[in-house]
């Protein structure tokens, strides 16, 4: 009975491909995988340059890591997360996977003659292509979540959790750097009607045109979260008094000439608009919000379709 | 005193066969690099694993870590740590002899750790009559939060490693990092039975 060569007869079943190079990079052993992922027999690769056989590896790069291995008689290795494949193999998921080669992990070995001269580099490739679909889609999953832990979920504008954390980044710059701040805090007059007579779809439907309606009359860097129930917060950054005044008064403006349409009615509504900006007394982004609020219920007790500053002056405007 | 402690001698021991490594490993690596590479004394500690990422970097700003596991004879295993500093990242391609634009700065940083981390645990291994071998290195976190985070989130299943911490500086290219070896207390023993035979044999 022939004597079986164990590892010439495990290294063709393996899921791995193994190739060995010389010091002239000429390939001198080639196993199974590679002959059935590259399609190409041994008799064709056995003493051909690696670079001919494999001509979109990066020649110089792929020199000078080889470099590390002779020189320095240790192992080295190339992960699919930093360098998705090395060599442009096709993969055993082209059905499932959207990906075009094989992700790779490639480890580099010193083999080593007796006298503990580096006389040949082994490369193991393995197959990654599942780690790297499964690790991707995580990924896009981890990033849609974030996005959604941000944004409110009827209006598409930040959630109060997010837009708090905003606020306190924005006060603590605006501190640091003595830079102008403003708050904006508006609330929708008599809302609870709305629910009441035409449903809470109707009154779900308004909170969505006016946030609509509000976001588009503001700055890329201005910060619009929903705070709570008709309750809506802005932070302007860089914005003085007057500045966010202005911005106010035309929210007020645009929210009273607005008519949203449900079913065959035409809903009109109002807002009553409070406004703030830093003051050297507030020591916590907190103190913004309470200053921003109070001012917003004295434009409801002023007779609601007001915007009213929380500053000294305490001004009320229609 | 635990068992897991390493005596006086022993710890002389080790720190001998460590400068030795550190030695041949620096004179490697330089001719590789074709620059010199300084390794600094080492510190060796025992740490806890409630104490480990307090122990890893208390002040300093590690923006990068690479972890490679690594295994020889006699249950000699562990994990090595690279730790490296935010302005240290801007020459590695230089100094690692490859154009900046054939690799990312993370492949930069996990080409340079495995480097350093192999050369020096292959000689170490050699001067023990042993063998290494290693997990492909792994970038663990690639910023200062990320780092103490990831340290904080595992819950660990040994109580006590081995800590050595080496320091490698390139001043040409003022380069800094730190290589943590962490032996896990079921390493120890086994460390130890090394050191006394090599103590034996003197």
């Amino acid at each position: 009975m022939a004597v079986i060569d164990f590892c010439a007869t495990i290294s063709d079943k393996l899921n791995t491909g193994v190739l060995v190079v010389d010091l002239n990079f000429e390939i001198v052993e080639w196993n199974r995988f590679l002959q059935v992922h590259a399609n190409k027999a041994p008799k064709e690769v056995i003493g051909q340059s690696i670079f001919a056989i494999f001509p979109e590896l990066p020649q110089k790069w792929f020199a000078r890591k080889l470099s590390s291995v002779v020189q320095l008689r240790t192992q080295n290795f190339c992960s699919w997360e930093q360098r998705h494949h090395l060599f442009e193999l096709p993969h055993t998921r082209q059905i499932t996977t959207d990906s075009h080669f094989m992700a790779q992990n490639c480890t580099f070995l010193p083999i080593e003659s007796d006298e503990g001269q580096v006389t040949h580099i082994c490369i193991l490739i393995e197959d990654a292509t599942d780690v790297c679909h499964y690790q991707t889609k995580l990924g896009k999953t981890l990033e849609e979540l974030a996005l959604a832990n941000r944004i409110d979920g009827l209006t598409q504008i930040f959630n109060r959790k997010h837009w708090e954390e905003c606020l306190d980044k924005e006060f603590s710059r605006a501190r640091r750097y003595d830079h102008e701040l403003a708050l904006i805090m508006f609330d929708l007059d008599h809302f609870k009607l709305i629910n009441d007579n035409y449903g809470h779809q109707c009154g779900d439907l308004v909170l969505i045109k006016i946030s609509e309606l509000v976001q588009s009359l503001l700055r890329h860097c201005d910060l619009f979260g929903r705070y709570g129930g008709e309750e809506f917060a802005i932070i302007l950054p860089e914005t003085d008094l007057v500045g966010a005044k202005d911005v106010a008064m035309r929210i007020r403006q645009a929210i009273d000439e607005t008519v949203i349409k449900f079913h065959n009615e035409n809903i009109r509504i109002s807002a009553s608009v409070g406004v703030t900006t830093i003051d050297a007394k507030d020591k916590r982004y907190e103190d913004m919000i309470n200053n921003a609020d109070v001012a917003l219920y004295r434009a409801k007790d002023a007779g609601r379709n007001m915007v009213c500053t929380a500053n000294e002056l305490e001004e009320c405007f229609s | 005193m635990s068992s897991l402690n390493l005596n006086e001698d022993q710890q002389d021991c080790l720190q001998e066969i460590i400068n030795v490594a550190m030695g041949q490993a620096s004179d490697q690596l330089a001719r590789y690099l074709d620059t010199f590479v300084y390794l600094k004394v080492p510190s060796i500690e025992q740490v806890s694993a409630q104490s480990l990422s307090m122990t890893l970097n208390p002040s300093e700003q590690a923006v990068a870590v690479v972890s490679q596991g690594f295994f020889g004879y006699e249950g000699i295993r562990g994990e090595a740590l690279l730790m490296y500093q935010p302005k240290d990242s801007d020459r590695l391609a230089d100094l690692l002899g490859y154009e900046p634009d054939e690799l990312s700065v993370e492949e930069q940083i996990i080409d340079l750790s495995s480097i350093l981390t192999t050369t020096f645990l292959n000689v170490f291994a050699s001067q023990i009559d042993n063998q290494m071998s290693y997990s492909a290195p792994r970038l663990l976190a690639s910023s200062k939060t990320s780092v103490s985070q990831h340290v904080e989130q595992q819950a660990f299943n040994w109580d006590l490693a081995l800590k050595v911490k080496i320091t490698y500086q390139v001043t040409d290219y003022s380069f800094n990092c730190d290589m943590i070896l962490l032996i896990p207390e079921s390493a120890i023993i086994n460390i130890k039975t090394v050191i006394d035979r090599i103590l034996e044999e003197y």
